[in-house]
Formats: C-alpha cells, structure tokens, sequence
C-alpha cells in the first residue's frame, strides 16, 4: 500500500439556507486505500461528496487532487479528472446491454464503426475479474440491483478512476453480494485506487476500511485508523453528545390492559415475496420494525395499509376483522401510513404545504363536502405549528422545502385525520438529526395520546431507543420479537444476519 | 379563493402565466384598435336580436376549442393528453346528422324536420362521446396506457367511425331547433357563447367548489402518493377522460350546427392541438398539476382573435398559420421554465441594485 | 442470481434476445394478414410480386419519415411536424419549378436546408428551453404548414424534365408477371432504413440515443451528450421528412398546401406498430420497416375486397394499434416480472 496521498480536501464550507451543511471539514485520502465517511444523516456525508464532485458549490476550502487544484463544476467533469461516483441509487441506462453500460460513450471502435464483439469481449472480462458470471450482452434492467451495483462499479473504475466514491452501495445487498462487492474492492485497492466508503453498516466499515473519518452537524469530528478505535467509540463520536434528548426519551408507556389494536394473521402476498406474517400491535404501544431493505418490512406495512393486497391472511382491528383492498380501506378504519419513499409515495411536490396537510382529511370528507379556505389555513396552520415546520408561509410548495420539513408535513398529514394506528416507513431517513429527534418525540406523544405506532427503521439504534417491542424481518419472514431496551444491538444483528452471532468488532 | 389579500403581490402577479396571456391578449386587441378603431364596435341586430362585432365573433367562434379545452384542461392536470377530441367532434355531429336524415335515400331533401326529436339526437351524440371518453379513460387508468398513444387509437379511428355512421355520406339539414344550437341567441348573445359560458360555470363550480380540482391536480403530481394518500387515482384519471369526451360531443354538436351538416373529413380537424395549446398558454403544465380556468379560456381566445385579426384586416389568410405558429412560440418561450428564471433574475438584480442606489 | 456466462454466442442466441419480441410480434401479425389477404384474395392477385412490391411504392414517404421519427420516438420525443415539413417540400419544389423557374434539385436542395434549420430549432427548443416535444413541434407544424400556405393554395403540378424521369424511373424485376417493379422512391426507402438502422447500431452517436431515452438523467450523468444528441435527432427528423417530401412529390408529381395532412399519425403510428415504444429507449428499423408494411397492407385488403369502404383502413389502423400497445404492455410487464 502506498502512503501517498491522492485527495485532499481542506476547510470544507457550505451553507444552504438555514443550516451550515458543512463546516470547516478536512479529508485525506491515500490511493490504496479504503477510507470510510461515517456519520448520522444529515451530518454532511453526502453534502461534502457533494462538493467533491461539482454537484455543490462549496462557499470556502480547497481541493487538491492528484498535485494540483481543482473545483470540479460538473460530476462528469470531476469523472473526467478522475474522480468516480457510484450511487445508491442506480444511475445506469436499464434498456441497454450490460456491456453498453460500461461502455457507451467510449466503446471500442473499428473503422469507425461500434466493435461490438471487442466491447463484449471486454465487458465479460472486466465482469469475470470482479467474479460476476453473467451474459454481458444482457439487457440492464434483468438483473439484481447488486449485479447492477457491480456494473456501475465496473464503469467507474474501467474510466481510469484514480478515486471511486461508494455512496451507500451496500444498504440494498445481502451478505453474499456484499461479500463480493467487498473483494472487488480489496482488489481494486490493490491496483492503488483510493476508494471513499459511506456506509451505515459499522461492521462492513470495520471489515474493510482503512481509515474511518467521522462527520456529525456538518463538523468533522476525527480521522482514525480502523484498528485504533472501537466500534462503541466510534458510535459515540458518531452520535455526541449533544443527542442525549434521544437517549433522554422515555419509551411509551403501555398499559397492563391495553387492548389489541391492529392484529395480522399470517398476511402474505399471493405468489410474492413476503408470506406468513402475523403481528399485533397493542393501544398506545410502540412496534418496531427492523431488518434488511427488501427483507419485507416495506411490504407488510403496504400490506396493512392496503398499498399492496394481501392475498393471504387476515386483519383485525380491535377484534373486528377489517378488509384492506385499497389505502382508502385502511383510512376508513383510522389507519395511517408515512410511506418510504417520500418523494414517490408520499409528497405531492408540486402542492402547497396547506394543500398537502388538508389532503387525506379532504379525502375522508369526500368531493362534495370540500374544506372551506379558513379551514384549510387554520388545519394548516395549527400543524405547521406543532410540529415546528420551517416554511416561510403555507402556500410554499412542499417540493421545495427540506427532506426533515417535507417528512412532517407528511405526519401532518395523517395526524389531522386523528388516526388509530399509525404506520411509518423510515420515516427518519435523510433527514437532519434535530428533525430526526423530533419525529421520534412526536411519536412517543402519539404513544402516549392512545394511538398504535408501527415503526420501521433500518437504524436500529433508533429502533432500540423507542420501541416496546421490536419485529425483526428476514427474507420476507418474521424472523423473531424481541423487546426493546433489554435488546442490544448485537443481537438484533445476529438475527438479521440469520447465522447466529456475526463477527461484530466491539 | 376566498382569502383576501389586501396586500397587492405584484412579483406573483408577474409571475403568473394567465397575467403574461391576458397581456398577449390585450396587446394583439390593442394592435387590431390601432390598426382599424371600429374593430371594438357592437352593434345590435334586432330582426335576430343578437349583438354583432369582431368582439361577439371571437366569443362566438372561439366557442369549440373553449368547450374542448375545458376537458383537456383537466386530463392535462391529470398528466395526460387527449387527442381524440377532434375526432370525437366528428363523431358527435356525424351520429347527430345521422340520427334526424337517418338515410338520404327515404329522406332526399332537406328540410326543417327530423327523424329524431331533438333532445335524443343530443342525447345520444353526447352519450356516444361519454363512451369514447370512457374507453380512453379506461386505457390509461386501468391499463396504465401512456395517454398520447391511449387516445391515438380513437384520434386515428375515430374519423374512421364517423364515416361509418354516416355511410360517408356528407347530410345536410334545415331543422331549426338544431340550428338554434349554433345560430340562435340568447340575452342577446349567440347560443355558442351561453353554452361556452355556461360549461366554463359548471367546470368551475365542479373543480373549485367541491374537492375535485384539488383531487385532479394531486393525482397529477403524484399519483402514487395520492393513491397512498386515499385517493381513488383511477377512478380520478377516468372521470376526467368521460369529461373530456362529453365536452367533445358538445363541442361536435356547436360545430354540426353551425354548418348544419356533417363533415367526417374535416369537422375538428386540429381542435385536439389548438385545445393542449390554449390549456399551455393559459398556464396549464403538460406534466401535470396545477390548472387554471380562466387561463385555459384567455389561450382558447389568444387562438381565435389571432384568426380573427388576420381575417377581419384581410392579411392574407394563409398567413394564419405562419402567424399561430409565431405568437404561441413568443408566448411559449417567454414561459419556459429557463427564460422565467433569467428574467426573474434580472428583476431581481435590479431590485438590489436600485435598493442600494436608495440607501446611499 | 449469477448464471455462468455463455460463451457461445451465436446468432441463433442473438436473435432469440428478448429484446426483438416486439419486432417479431410485428413480423408474425404482418404475414397473418398477409396469409389471410393471399387466402381471401389470392385469385385476384393479392400474392402477387407486385401487389407486394405497391406496399413499398405506396408507402415509400411514410417509411422514409417513420426513419427520422422511429430515432425521435426512441430518445422519448415526439415530431408532429413531419408531415407539414413534407408538405412545405412539395410546395418549394412545386412553386420553385414551375412558377419560379428554379431547377427542383436545387430547390430539393434548399429544402434540406430549411428542414433540418426547422428540426434543430425545434429541438433546441426542447431541449434547452424545456417546452414539451409535443408542443414544441406542433409550432413547427403551424410554421410549416402556414409557409405552404403562404407560398400557395393551389395545387401545382411538377413539370420538368429530369424530375419527372426520375419519377418514372424504375427497376423491372425479370421474369415476373404480372410486371412487378421498384422505383426511385422504394430505393430511397430502404436507402435510409439501412442508413438508420447504421447509426442505431454502429455509432456512438446511435447508442447515445437508446442511452437517452432509457434514462435522460442517467445518461448525462454518465458523460454523454445529451443536449447535443437530442437537437441534432430533431435536425435528422427534419431531413427525413424533407426526403418524404420529395418521394411525396415524385409519387403525385405536384405539391399542395393540404396534402399530408395527418400524415404525421401515419409515420407516429407505423413506428409505434414497429415495436418503438413511446416512453422511449426501445425501437428497431427494422420493425419500423414492418410496422409501415403492416400499416400499409390493410388499405390494400380493403381494395381488394372492393366492397368494404375506405374509412375502415381508419378503424382498422386503430384496432392494430390497440392489439400492439396491448402486446407492448404484456411484455413491458412480463419483463419487469423476470428478475435474475
């Protein structure tokens, strides 16, 4: 491994309006090496990617690469000098080949014309040397997202990266693709590339970064060497102490004779994924949800709120058995849901926050009974105001506020209809850590009001802080119910992982 | 609607699009004033007791493509298009010529009776439409369709089932109650113009005054989360699609009336396009949301007085096209979301700038 | 999840990519009605070389059109104004000959230049100043047919030597009977068929286009250029209706402000029909060639059948339609279902 030093970015600042996203941060990064970029979100992980890359413009600091300045103004224009980015989410052309992919823009040519067979020839070598047996000249979109993953791992570094930025490229593979995706980059790393690792997963940090640099509100709060430092430090540092409110929350109180509110009998999706779960949540109690994504959390809240028809099974509320064929089903029975994705399935960007809040409590009304405009203001108002959403005024577009204040108009939304039960995807993620506290306080409230709370998260801290009891998902499957507090972390891990006790650092 | 806002808001008047038509408006009326000042006169007819001039025609004629983008206004909101309506405007009067000849060889001559008492012919021309419209709807909201390719089948079909209802037979007819629909007035106004009025009422009282139009414009943004949100998309996306086709057939019933007869060929010839046009220049975003009545009605009047003008100051009539074709790329530039914001910028620039000449 | 990889790559396993479905799906609707024509018609010489050869003859203007629009289709746009510009040729070559004198090369000459000026504004309209393709080309086609208009409302016939051997020209196959033949215009049909079909798969320039239409973001995110491809897909529309203007104008040997009205549906449908679907990123010449024979062979049943009338051809394009984006859907889905 050599020592030098291929990145280097000094006093890092930016500010967008309202917060400093990034605040005098530095990072170094050696080529062959693995440095892993941790912090909670909204800690400025992705905002100094960010500015590496040309998507933001940094207010101050400067960027040394490969020996001299540069200020990238454009992703492409940082790939041209060498600097590649590979997202969570896939940015590839899913209607072209696999091999396309990898090259288009650059494939090889002979007489001027595209030399499909020295294109394939070379895609299928590249895939063999990162182990992946596939027929390269395969439609894209056939295959998994970790295949897809790979693929646009393989554009990246065949661009002659000299640094490759890994943004969350593991939070939708299993532990065989990761495995892979791990001696990829052991290989690559050996070929002296600098590769830039974020990641929420403490234990894949430990198995394979170099160094671990650590960001939180924007600060940078220290470089370490992974063998100097421990997992629990490290969880300390990434969290501070200034998060105290979140371990100050007192989980919900459930009364000895709480009733069941919502009960699932072994729901399942006819010729799906996910089969045979069956859960009860009980009045003013708190469920957590965690496992994997697609481990079929997301499915069986769908499930519940009829966003997905559950072939199989059957659902109660309060001892009734209730049908659930469409959401406006689960609203009738005072059901609520905070979807995943929040862009998709839960913001109508183009509305007005009013607009947005009034919107299901509209829809309960029905056509004919609309809200009058001093309803709407002051249903909005009264919302904007509990739950302390920064907007400059009502009739802003919901599309244009933040990640944090579009998630609680989206609770505002289901709270005004007075729900029972309340369902929430990941409600917490990518949003900055003040509104994650707060959404995880609103919830306890909720709690405490008498209403059901179903709490999904893929961070499980944040799952072992609220819950009453914690589901744990695996392969489409309940895989075991532990309480919450006595549980650790580690536990839950092993669950997941599904193999008894995973080689934890700690 | 009803929250008053004392304060005037100039910046968000300036940055409406219907403020930019009503201007467009304004000035082409202003150059036609100009150019000849009789152009606003109205005079009143008493043998038909109706009021004539430039300004009663271009309400009368603009009629057709006001009705029809009453519709398309809403399945634009809804992320949609629908190309079907010139076609449906054939099909309605077809079946509707159809309906009081019933077959020119029993019936040769024209005259002032029909067949079929007037208010089946209605009837059944507008339930025909209800019915196209309905298919479309059921394409895209059930099936899922891509909306332009959805109402193409019925755009390229639809001349194709006009004619089979009329045995491609061009009619003609004298019924006077039918030539009401076009040529009769009403408070003092052509009855085109009191039906344009009355459908551009109910539209609004159906959007504005219930849930419906917010509803139409969500499922537009976002139909996942609407659906999520309790929201029936597809029944949503359908309704809009049967709207569409009933004002097509209303539109086809004005436009028979008006010529009395049939014209597979060429009845509607293009209102499809003039319609998405006026819903644009009126504001209306082809990716769906936010709709605006009175927009919608402001491109619909931009499209005729432009019509009107090149025909009432005799400049040649084949430059009509040449003269659409240039006005709506104005207008259509001068809203693009990049040149919005270069000019908001500018003003902005100059708004700082003149504030610090101020504090000096 | 991981097959091992096949290493024989033969052209049976090529062709069997699914990725042809739908043009097969063409292919295999084409030769039914075929069949079903020859069945219904064979004695009145529906399988003829000629009757065959007439689809080409007939038809020649829409296939050099749906060229350009199957490219449009495929970034995930859309040209209304094809027809209008094919119009506009006539008129140029038209008016230029026989009212101004001008030689109808030159005047086919400088309609080029007028059409693809005409397609790159539009697509620079597009693409950088963000109006809808679809409204954005239904200017062009108010502009185009209102220049013809201008220019003339008559139809004016084309006389002239050289243009008119040209139109008459022809290549007799031997041996046939009855005579069956190509002229220029088929030529020039699968002239610019091979040449489009060239840059789809041959150039950078071509994959750019499935690129863009796959996923626009993803595209500009991998480096490509995305702005320049798209306006200059519009620029090659725009000479591919001019050249549609031209075998229009050899086919009637006139121009006419009204003719090709519509015709844009043709060329949009033929596409479509060809398996190109309109959301983009997906579409062969190959099956637009079959697309506009498939298109084109149900008028030619109707005549045939001498007794049905001529607006079924109309309802029967749009049941065609019907069936296509009905097969679209299935296989759309299909795919989506079947994850490795």
């Amino acid at each position: 491994m050599t020592e030098s030093v291929i990145l280097s970015m000094q006093g890092m600042e930016i500010s967008f309006p309202g917060v400093k996203a990034l605040d005098r941060v530095d990072f170094t990064l050696r080529s062959g090496e693995v440095h892993a970029l941790l912090g909670e979100n909204g800690a400025g992980k992705s905002t100094l990617i960010k500015c590496l890359t040309g998507v933001h413009r940094m207010d101050a600091g400067r960027i040394m690469f490969d020996g001299s300045e540069i200020s990238p103004s454009s992703p492409q224009e940082a790939m041209k000098m060498g600097i590649s980015t590979v997202y969570q989410e896939i940015n590839l052309c899913p209607n072209l080949t696999v091999a396309e992919n990898i090259f288009i823009g650059r494939q090889p040519m002979k007489r001027s014309q595209i030399d499909w067979k020295e294109m394939n020839r070379r895609a299928s070598e590249l895939m063999e040397r990162f182990n992946i047996h596939i027929d390269v000249t395969r439609p894209l979109d056939i295959f998994s997202t970790a295949v897809q993953q790979i693929v646009s791992i393989a554009r990246a570094v065949d661009i002659q990266a000299k640094v490759l930025i890994l943004d969350e490229p593991t939070s939708s593979l299993d532990e065989n693709e990761v495995d892979r995706l791990f001696r990829v980059m052991e290989g690559l790393k050996k070929e002296g590339l600098g590769i830039i690792f974020i990641t929420h997963f403490l234990d894949q940090v430990f198995r394979i970064a170099d160094r671990i640099t650590v960001l939180r509100n924007g600060q940078l709060v220290g470089t370490f060497e992974a063998g100097g430092i421990t997992k629990l430090d490290l969880v300390t540092r990434m969290i501070g102490k200034d998060m105290d409110a979140i371990y100050n929350l007192k989980r919900p109180d459930v009364a000895k004779d709480a009733g069941k509110m919502l009960e699932a009998d072994r729901i399942g999706i006819t010729g799906g994924t996910v089969g045979d779960i069956s859960l009860h949540v009980k009045e003013g109690e708190l469920l957590g949800f965690a496992g994997l994504l697609g481990s079929g959390r997301t499915e069986t809240a769908q499930m519940l709120f009829g966003v997905t028809r559950a072939g199989k099974g059957s659902i109660r509320k309060q001892g009734k058995t209730i049908r659930v064929r469409h959401p406006i089903d689960a609203i009738g029975q005072k059901i609520a849901f905070c979807p995943e994705d929040r862009k998709r399935d839960g913001i109508i960007g183009d509305l007005s926050v009013r607009e947005n809040i009034m919107l299901v409590t509209q829809g309960r009304r029905g056509l004919f009974r609309p809200m009058s405009r001093q309803e709407q203001v002051q249903l909005a108002e009264k919302y904007v105001k509990l739950l302390g959403i920064m907007t400059p005024d009502i009739e802003k577009k919901v599309g244009e506020l933040s990640g944090g204040n579009q998630q609680k108009v989206i609770l505002a939304r289901w709270m005004a209809t007075d729900p029972d039960v309340l369902i929430l995807d990941e409600p917490t993620r990518g949003i900055d850590v003040g509104a994650k506290a707060e959404i995880q306080r609103l919830m306890i409230e909720l709690c405490g009001k008498g209403v059901s709370v179903l709490f999904i998260s893929s961070e499980l801290d944040e799952i072992i802080r609220c819950a009453n009891r914690i589901l744990i998902m695996r392969d489409g499957e309940k895989a075991a119910e532990v309480p919450g507090g006595s549980t650790t972390q580690h536990e839950i891990l092993s669950i997941i992982a599904g193999e008894g006790v995973q080689g934890g650092v700690a | 609607m009803m929250r008053k806002r004392m304060k005037l808001d100039t910046e968000r008047i300036t940055k409406s699009k219907l403020f930019w038509a009503i201007v467009a408006e304004l000035l082409i009326l202003l150059v036609c004033l100009i150019i000849r000042p009789d152009f606003f006169s109205i005079s009143y007819q008493p043998s038909s007791g109706m009021l004539y001039g430039s300004l009663i025609d271009i309400l009368n004629r603009s009629s057709e493509i006001t009705i029809i983008a009453m519709g398309m206004m809403l399945v634009i909101a809804t992320a949609g298009t629908d190309l079907s309506v010139g076609s449906l405007v054939a099909v309605s009067g077809a079946l509707a010529l159809r309906l009081m000849r019933w077959d020119l060889d029993l019936y040769p001559t024209p005259g002032d009776w029909s067949i079929t008492p007037l208010y089946l012919v209605i009837a059944a021309s507008l339930g025909a439409c209800l019915l196209m419209g309905s298919f479309n709807g059921l394409l895209v909201s059930r099936w899922n369709m891509q909306p332009i390719i959805a109402t193409l089948i019925l755009m390229v079909a639809g001349r194709g089932i006009a004619q089979v209802i009329t045995g491609g037979k061009q009619m003609t007819t004298m019924f006077s109650p039918f030539k009401f629909i076009a040529h009769g007035s009403f408070l003092y106004l052509p009855m085109p113009v009191i039906i344009t009025a009355a459908v551009i009422l109910v539209i609004y009282l159906s959007t504005r005054r219930t849930a419906f139009g917010l509803f139409i414009e969500s499922v537009g943004v976002n139909r996942s989360a609407s659906r999520v949100s309790g929201l029936n998309a597809r029944r949503i996306i359908m309704t809009v699609y049967m709207i569409s086709g009933f004002l097509a057939g209303i539109s086809g019933l004005i436009y028979s009336s008006r010529i009395i007869s049939n014209d597979s060929n060429n009845a509607g010839q293009g209102y499809e396009m003039d319609a998405i046009l006026a819903v644009v220049i009126g504001g209306g975003n082809m990716a769906g949301g936010k709709f605006n009545i009175a927009g919608t009605v402001m491109g619909s009047l931009i499209i005729r007085t432009i019509i009107t003008f090149v025909y009432y100051f005799g400049v040649a009539a084949e430059a009509i096209m040449v003269f659409k074709a240039m006005i709506i790329a104005v207008v259509i530039i001068l809203q693009s979301e990049p040149i919005r914001r270069m000019l908001e910028k500018r003003s902005r620039m100059r708004r700082s700038i003149q504030g610090g000449a101020l504090h000096e | 999840m991981s097959k091992p990889a096949r290493t024989r790559n033969t052209l049976l396993n090529r062709l069997m990519n699914p990725k042809f479905i739908m043009v097969y799906a063409t292919i295999v609707v084409f030769l039914l009605i075929y069949t079903i024509g020859a069945l219904l018609y064979g004695d009145k010489g529906f399988t003829t070389l000629r009757t065959f050869l007439n689809l080409f003859i007939d038809n020649a203007y829409v296939g050099i059109s749906a060229v350009g629009m199957t490219m449009v289709i495929i970034t995930g746009g859309i040209d209304l104004s094809v027809g209008a510009v094919a119009s506009l040729t006539g008129m140029f070559i038209a008016y230029g000959n026989t009212i101004l004198g001008i030689d109808p090369f030159i005047c086919i000459a400088f309609s080029i230049l007028i059409g693809v000026a005409l397609g790159l504004a539009m697509g620079a309209m597009i693409q950088y100043l963000k109006v809808p393709a679809f409204i954005a080309t239904l200017t062009g086609m108010f502009f185009a047919r209102g220049v013809c208009a201008l220019i003339s409302r008559e139809s004016i016939a084309i006389n002239h030597a050289a243009f008119n051997e040209l139109a008459k020209w022809r290549i007799k196959i031997p041996d046939v009977k009855p005579l069956a033949y190509v002229n220029f215009n088929v030529l020039l049909f699968i002239v610019m068929i091979l040449i489009g079909a060239y840059m789809l798969q041959a150039t950078r320039f071509g994959r750019n286009v499935y690129a863009i239409g796959g996923n626009e973001q993803s595209a500009s995110l991998m480096g490509l250029p995305v702005n320049r491809t798209k306006v200059l897909v519009y620029g090659f529309n725009g000479l591919c209706s001019v050249l549609a203007g031209v075998a229009y104008a050899l086919y009637v040997k006139s121009g006419w402000n009204l003719s090709l009205q519509g015709a844009e549906l043709d060329v949009i449908s033929s596409a479509v029909i060809g398996g190109t679907l309109l959301t983009g990123g997906v579409g062969y010449m190959f099956g637009t060639l079959f697309g506009v024979l498939l298109k084109s062979v149900i008028p030619a049943l109707i005549t045939f059948n001498g007794t049905l009338l001529s607006w079924w051809a109309k309802i029967g394009t749009g049941v065609l339609l019907l069936l296509f984006i009905g097969i679209q859907r299935i296989v759309v889905s299909a795919s989506a279902r079947k994850k490795l």
